[in-house]
């Protein structure tokens, strides 16, 4: 099983470099979209000698890691799925011998692996325009990436819920769109978290979106002590069960309902 | 010039089909824009974070910088509307073989592709554009005289057209890629750079915004009449519409002549 969806997933890599440019320009977009927050940032520490309570190198390192993390936490094969729901290739994929959740877990490797290149590729390219810190320590670097890899249940999750609503509307951008802005808001995309008033904070505190983007990197910072991380790992554990648990009934009671067009 | 009028009543007459399909399709259209304007507004709501940190961004309080955004989103939503089938071209037109029938009539090819644009979503940018100017200018308590409007209304247009020739001059690379979208879009988002002051980047980058892609004259210079910061920069950008238009032709139609069918 664990080896078809590996295989899967190559092919969903090789998919994304069929054009080798895509890499390049996926890439240059990435780079784009940091260096307005960074410059705006700047400009504020020129001003008032303090970037929203971070030192501006700790700010820079935070936005660079942002745009390296987004692809991670934001791609995935939710337009896919509506795609083949819409066209009637949904009847072919029911029909393969491993479960449909396993078919689109493995195309999630693939794109896993495509944003993982992409994000590492900018890291890089930044590192070289602006001072980028180091991480904290080696421990903390690693419980970065664990915290990283602790996330992909509860985004697949998510990739799973906005796909299956494909089965009642015929398009699922308005809902794509929807999923990229409620993540973008909550996970610390467009500011870190301490920066948003303080109701916002405790609800943010409640839900899963914080520990995708804005923990990890507070670890790579070495802004949260040791202690704490054990409980932040139980809470994305609990919370990655009970999104998939959710985007599996979803599916079982809306594959009920499926009607194919023209298959 | 009797040319280039009748190609541009050409064009119109292709808008009007264009806003007409825009009917059928009525459910796809709302949730198109409404999205369309959560997406900006999660860029504004970082703009809001930015003013609980200081009170002016180089000279620019939060007014400002929204009325900025504002008159940039009014342009982007003209050319996203006028000019969105050049994203097109590459996926849409050259791969599957459409091009072809397209070279067979009587009209420059660049007219029937951007006659096709039917982005309604951008319908969204431009109602959130023409919503945040009018609140802006009144809590800045900036008299609207007709001039000003005209001026508006002038310069939006101009913006739109340095973004649509822009878009066109890298709409080229799907002669040779068959894939335009992605490279057009690289540097296209470059005009976000714009929706801030320009004076907060560093040499590099102003150059690049102002002079290799020009897109501080879309709504930057503009906005800095309007307040009444520089009131001259901003008629240089009919000037930079024309030249990108002439350089934009030019390249086309040379990238048009190399053009070889995929035989589909």
């Amino acid at each position: 099983m664990l080896k078809s969806m590996l295989k899967i997933g190559k092919m969903r890599w090789q998919e994304y470099n069929i054009y080798p440019s895509n890499f390049y320009l996926f890439t240059l977009n990435r780079i784009v979209e940091v260096v307005v927050y960074i410059f705006v940032w700047q400009a504020i520490y020129n001003q008032t000698g303090n970037a929203g309570g971070l030192s501006i190198e700790q700010m820079v390192t935070y936005y660079i890691l942002v745009t390296a993390l987004r692809p991670i936490i934001l791609w995935g094969c939710n337009e896919e799925m509506a795609h083949s729901i819409r066209n009637g290739q949904i009847h072919k994929e029911l029909l393969n011998p491993i479960s449909y959740f396993q078919y689109y877990f493995g195309m999630e490797i693939g794109e896993f692996a495509f944003a993982t290149v992409v994000g590492l590729a900018t890291f890089v390219c930044c590192a070289i325009f602006w001072k980028v810190m180091i991480p904290a320590s080696i421990v903390h670097f690693l419980l970065f990436i664990f915290i990283i890899l602790l996330s992909v249940p509860i985004t697949f999750s998510l990739q799973m819920i906005v796909g299956t609503v494909g089965f009642y509307s015929n398009s699922i951008w308005g809902m794509q769109i929807l999923r990229k802005a409620i993540i973008s808001i909550f996970s610390g995309i467009i500011a870190p978290i301490t920066l948003f008033p303080q109701w916002f904070q405790t609800l943010s505190n409640f839900l899963p979106f914080k520990e995708l983007i804005y923990t990890p990197i507070n670890i790579y910072l070495g802004q949260i002590s040791l202690n704490e991380i054990g409980i932040i790992i139980i809470k994305q554990m609990i919370w990655g069960i009970l999104l998939y648990m959710l985007a599996k009934l979803f599916f079982n009671h809306a594959v009920k309902k499926v009607t194919i067009n023209g298959g | 010039m009797t040319n280039v009028i009748k190609n541009i009543s050409l064009y119109l007459s292709f808008v009007k089909t264009s806003m007409k399909e825009m009917l059928i399709y009525r459910l796809d259209c709302i949730v198109g824009m409404l999205s369309q304007i959560f997406t900006e507004l999660v860029e504004i709501l970082f703009i809001w974070i930015v003013f609980q940190n200081t009170e002016t961004l180089v000279g620019w309080t939060f007014e400002h910088i929204l009325l900025l955004y504002g008159i940039t989103l009014l342009s982007v939503g003209i050319s996203d509307f006028c000019f969105d089938a050049l994203y097109d071209i590459g996926p849409k037109y050259i791969k599957r073989g459409d091009f072809d029938k397209i070279l067979l009539r009587p009209i420059h090819p660049l007219i029937s592709i951007i006659g096709d644009s039917k982005e309604f979503t951008a319908l969204g940018y431009f109602g959130l554009g023409l919503f945040l100017v009018i609140t802006m200018f009144i809590k800045l308590a900036i008299p609207v005289t007709f001039g000003l409007l005209l001026q508006i209304v002038f310069f939006s247009i101009i913006g739109a057209s340095i973004i649509g020739a822009i878009n066109t001059i890298f709409s080229i690379s799907s002669f040779w890629t068959y894939r335009s979208n992605e490279v057009i879009w690289s540097f296209y988002r470059t005009y976000t750079f714009t929706q801030y002051p320009i004076d907060i980047y560093n040499g590099f980058i102003k150059l690049l915004i102002t002079v290799i892609l020009p897109f501080a004259f879309v709504a930057y210079y503009p906005t800095m009449n309007y307040l009444g910061m520089n009131s001259y920069m901003l008629y240089l950008s009919p000037v930079v519409a024309i030249v990108l238009w002439v350089i934009a032709i030019k390249v086309w139609n040379f990238a048009l002549n190399q053009y070889r069918s995929t035989g589909n």
